[in-house]
């Protein structure tokens, strides 16, 4: 147990401080502690909100470095994923008035199918064309969203509107409890991802990563390993989208372009492939650059964007934390060495 | 060495267009022998390699192991069946460490590939068979180093790691010095003997140095265009006249 904790202090330390966040910023608003807890308007619920946006974006993000960085598999149709868990709870919640365990039951099925989906293609397709033939499959579906034929469903180009959450979690009167639930969901999906990687079939997903070819001369089928990996991003991603159509008014076409999935990849960039943890970082950066830069600089803020992030590739190409890692390791050697040298003599 | 034949083909061909590499190559490969394939370049030895493993299908022909007829099965199952097989350009996963590397063969036959709510570490007998293995070719000082920062030699003994792990019947040895200083060489050999003895395995090997293919031989397949060109002890290809002419050069002394 205390290894554990000693393994994974950075870990405990900001998840205690994400605990704490909202009384922090309730305290400097200036607010008695009471405030926050019964969700008066103010610094402290507005910054949840950000937060909050946060969280799913980290989620988002860290289903797509599971495929992209753990195991190496190029898609540009993730946001496929995110985009059929938010429009299924928006469309079985409005249309449907399905209550909400059920709709949740719904949108696991729903990533079980797009799963599959992918698995259809995967071991006709390597690499690049894997990319562009999940590009397509994004495509067909963000097309059908926006399509006026499904527009009573999706509300076409305007995007899906007037899903009423339940009130228990509602975004408006129930944020904290909404912090405090999406929180936990991250949590626990951190661990769920911590544990896969590190397992038997999270190991054999680095191999086929590493040496494709290698894993499969070493007995491994790895369509079967791609497809768990697929699995579990599927539904990652998905969760991310129900939370997504359960926070947002709206849920826009946006989250099923391509655009999307540009976002999950910048944000695993930023991060650093591979990391996992890097996920969460990547999207504290990127939502927050875009936020701040929207607000002080307005309709150019995308372009300053786009050039902070391919100066960040240029300059920091393993993400920052993977450049950490590779920096602490870095150290630990040196130290090692000079100890070695001062020991021989 | 038994009489048993363990790994059989059946007049194997293999065209890539216009071009035969194999041409209906038919061998009998003994259980518990050390079976060397030689021949010029282009003869098509890691063609042949690559269609008894299975990493490609045979245009026509047989490849039978133990009786079985394995020709068109996926090349994840050639190691169930007991066949494993090392590639002449190193072929690793350059950045996990050598026990990684070695972990990964040793788990593959288990049936412990798809528990993802449990750690890796946690299963003992992958870990102790994969530091076996380690001591056994001689990276006891690298366990955790990367593969991709190894020097070449030792990238070639963790390659006859990643086969070994599994312990298969079989072991396909392509080339294993290639590319090796020479003094490395007789180490690696002296260890592939030292397995093939030990563990009642049958080696096949492709190799170029003559001196190595001589000495540690029972039996010796030279092929030539994609063809079997001769077959039998060390010393009788050594005498024989066409195998001199055509790969030897008449240049090989004999000397066994």
């Amino acid at each position: 147990m205390k290894t554990f904790f000693n393994s994974n202090r950075g870990a405990f330390i900001t998840l205690l401080l994400l605990i704490l966040l909202p009384f922090i910023i309730g305290l400097f608003d200036g607010a008695s502690p009471a405030t926050v807890f019964v969700n008066g308007s103010g610094q402290s619920k507005f910054i949840q909100g950000l937060a909050i946006e946060i969280f799913i974006l980290a989620i988002y993000a860290i289903s797509f470095d599971l495929i992209f960085g753990i195991t190496g598999m190029l898609s540009f149709g993730h946001s496929l994923f995110y985009g059929v868990g938010a429009y299924t709870t928006g469309i079985a919640m409005k249309s449907f008035g399905l209550p909400l365990l059920p709709t949740f039951g719904l949108v696991l099925v729903a990533a079980v199918v797009q799963a599959i989906l992918f698995a259809l293609v995967l071991p006709r397709v390597k690499g690049i064309t894997f990319a562009l033939v999940t590009l397509g499959l994004g495509s067909v579906f963000h097309i059908l969203v926006m399509s006026s034929e499904f527009g009573p469903y999706t509300g076409a180009d305007v995007g899906l509107q007037g899903v009423i959450t339940p009130a228990f979690i509602s975004p408006a009167n129930e944020r904290l409890r909404f912090y405090f639930v999406m929180l936990a969901v991250m949590v626990l999906v951190y661990l769920v991802y911590q544990r896969f990687v590190t397992s038997p079939t999270g190991r054999v997903c680095v191999a086929i990563r590493e040496n494709e070819g290698r894993a499969r001369m070493l007995g491994y089928n790895t369509f079967y390993f791609k497809f768990v990996a697929l699995l579990l991003s599927s539904f990652t991603a998905a969760l991310a989208g129900f939370f997504h159509t359960l926070y947002q008014p709206i849920v826009s076409p946006n989250v099923a372009g391509m655009g999307f999935t540009v976002t999950a990849l910048l944000i695993v960039l930023i991060g650093g492939v591979g990391t996992l943890n890097g996920a969460f970082v990547g999207a504290l950066i990127y939502r927050l650059l875009d936020y701040g830069l929207r607000r002080y600089i307005g309709e150019s803020a995308s372009f300053i964007n786009g050039a902070i992030y391919v100066l960040f590739v240029l300059f920091v190409p393993y993400g920052i934390v993977g450049t950490w890692r590779l920096k602490s390791l870095q150290m630990k050697q040196g130290w090692e060495r000079l100890l070695g040298c001062l020991v021989d003599k | 060495m038994d009489n048993e034949i363990i790994f059989e083909t059946q007049n194997l061909t293999k065209q890539f267009g216009a071009l035969v590499a194999v041409d209906s190559v038919s061998i009998k490969v003994r259980k518990n022998s050390l079976h060397a394939i030689i021949g010029p370049n282009g003869a098509g030895k890691t063609t042949f390699f690559n269609l008894l493993s299975g990493n490609i299908e045979p245009t026509s022909g047989k490849v039978i192991f133990k009786g079985r007829d394995i020709t068109h099965q996926p090349v994840h199952k050639t190691i169930h069946y007991g066949i494993g097989r090392s590639f002449q350009i190193t072929n690793i996963f350059p950045n996990l460490t050598v026990f990684e590397n070695i972990r990964l063969a040793a788990q593959a036959l288990g049936r412990d590939n798809f528990k993802f709510w449990q750690p890796a570490s946690r299963f003992k007998s992958y870990e102790a068979r994969t530091l076996d293995v380690i001591e056994k070719v001689g990276l006891k000082d690298r366990v955790h180093t990367l593969a991709r920062t190894l020097p070449h030699g030792d990238q070639r003994k963790l390659e006859l790691g990643m086969i070994l792990a599994p312990d298969p019947e079989v072991l396909l040895l392509d080339e294993p010095t290639a590319g090796m200083a020479s003094e490395q060489v007789p180490e690696l050999i002296e260890l592939i003997q030292g397995i093939q003895k030990a563990g009642n395995k049958t080696v096949m090997l492709v190799e170029h140095n003559m001196n190595v293919v001589m000495s540690v031989s029972d039996q010796i397949t030279v092929m030539h265009q994609g063809k079997v060109l001769a077959e039998g002890t060390p010393s009788e290809i050594a005498a024989n006249k066409e195998v001199q002419t055509a790969y030897l050069g008449g240049l090989y002394e004999l000397n066994v």
